[in-house]
């Protein structure tokens, strides 16, 4: 045959593929799945997914969402108009306490490490870079060699 | 990506099968090919049309009046075989599309002249050549020429559904048809025997 020709070459393929009957499906399968079907028929049904619920059940789940949702909006509404609101702002403001404390512990740390950084030579800094890099690209070409060489698709083609 | 698509009622008159015993029976073979042929291992294809039945039977009140049960499930049965192999495409994808220089620079395939090879071979060996055949080609090849030539999907839809260029859908077919040919013919058959 030309190797020319792709049009023949895509014709010729069609026709050896459309030509191959199907192919035997394991003996097992019809048991399988037939296993499968009994198994999840008899999970209850909050173990399955949102869809096989039963109506009412579904219908009372979005009522009480919707429940939920209404009472947290009005709990909120209701603390924010209350007396004691100014407490609760007082406490929010001693937790954020914490935050600015945090902060000046990772900004001096910071400071330490960069005047740690500046004491070692620019040489050394992009040496251990190269070094890194290095080593990266190594093992990458190791895992893709090994891929290739490994691979039950290459070595069959 | 939906698995499923819309399954389409039957006109008055077609006979439906009896129970999902029987609808299974009748499908299987076509199910268990579809992804065998895409996800190129047995016990996969298995746990693929076993989930593709499971959804079948979750839809069976329609599918069992729709003359287009089979075309459902093979949509189906593709589409969960093309998940299965994106899911391993992108755990792998790092590695396995490094682009060979035995891809790029393969010479022209010179195919086997026509001839009569094929002539005392009976179809079941002819089906295991080129099943074979089939599955020596890799990934990159086989699943777009799968889709354009069993499952009658244009080269544009294949590029959409696998996430590549148009162009290279249709360069993958290409070598794909080529490399088929040029196996079938280490084989001693030719494309011209079996194809008639």
């Amino acid at each position: 045959m030309n190797p020319e020709d792709p049009d023949k070459l895509e014709r010729s393929i069609h026709r050896v593929l459309r030509n191959l009957p199907d192919r035997k499906a394991p003996a097992g399968l019809e048991a399988r799945v037939l296993a499968e079907i009994g198994r999840r028929s008899l999970l209850p049904w909050w173990r399955k997914s949102f869809a096989h619920w039963p109506s009412a059940v579904r219908a009372g789940f979005f009522v009480g969402s919707g429940l939920a949702a209404a009472a947290l909006v009005a709990g909120l509404f209701v603390l924010s108009q209350s007396t004691g609101a100014h407490e609760v702002a007082s406490g929010i403001s001693s937790a954020r306490a914490w935050i600015v404390i945090s902060r000046d512990l990772f900004a001096a740390a910071g400071a330490k490490a960069r005047s740690f950084l500046a004491a070692i030579p620019t040489l050394w800094l992009y040496g251990g870079a190269a070094m890194i890099a290095l080593c990266y690209a190594a093992v990458a070409a190791a895992g893709a060699a090994t891929y290739r060489a490994l691979s039950p698709v290459r070595q069959a083609a | 990506m939906n698995d499923e698509p819309p399954v389409q009622t039957q006109p008055p008159g077609l006979a439906p099968p009896a129970d999902f015993t029987t609808f299974m029976r009748k499908y299987q073979d076509m199910v268990f090919s579809t992804s065998a042929r895409l996800v190129r291992n047995d016990a996969q294809a298995e746990d693929i049309s076993q989930e593709v039945f499971i959804k079948a039977h979750e839809h069976f009140t329609m599918l069992a009046t729709s003359p287009t049960a089979g075309g459902w499930l093979k949509t189906v049965a593709t589409n969960l075989s093309l998940n299965h192999l994106q899911r391993y495409r992108n755990r792998w994808k790092f590695f396995s599309e490094f682009t060979s220089s035995s891809d790029e620079d393969a010479p022209a395939v010179d195919f086997a002249a026509p001839d009569t090879f094929f002539e005392g071979v009976d179809s079941e060996e002819r089906r295991a050549w080129v099943e074979d055949a089939l599955s020596k080609l890799p990934d990159h090849q086989r699943v777009p020429l799968v889709l354009y030539h069993f499952e009658d999907i244009p080269y544009d839809e294949i590029a959409r559904r696998l996430g590549v260029s148009l162009a290279k859908v249709k360069t993958d077919i290409l070598r794909a048809r080529a490399a088929l040919a040029k196996i079938l013919s280490r084989g001693g058959a030719s494309l011209e025997a079996m194809a008639s």
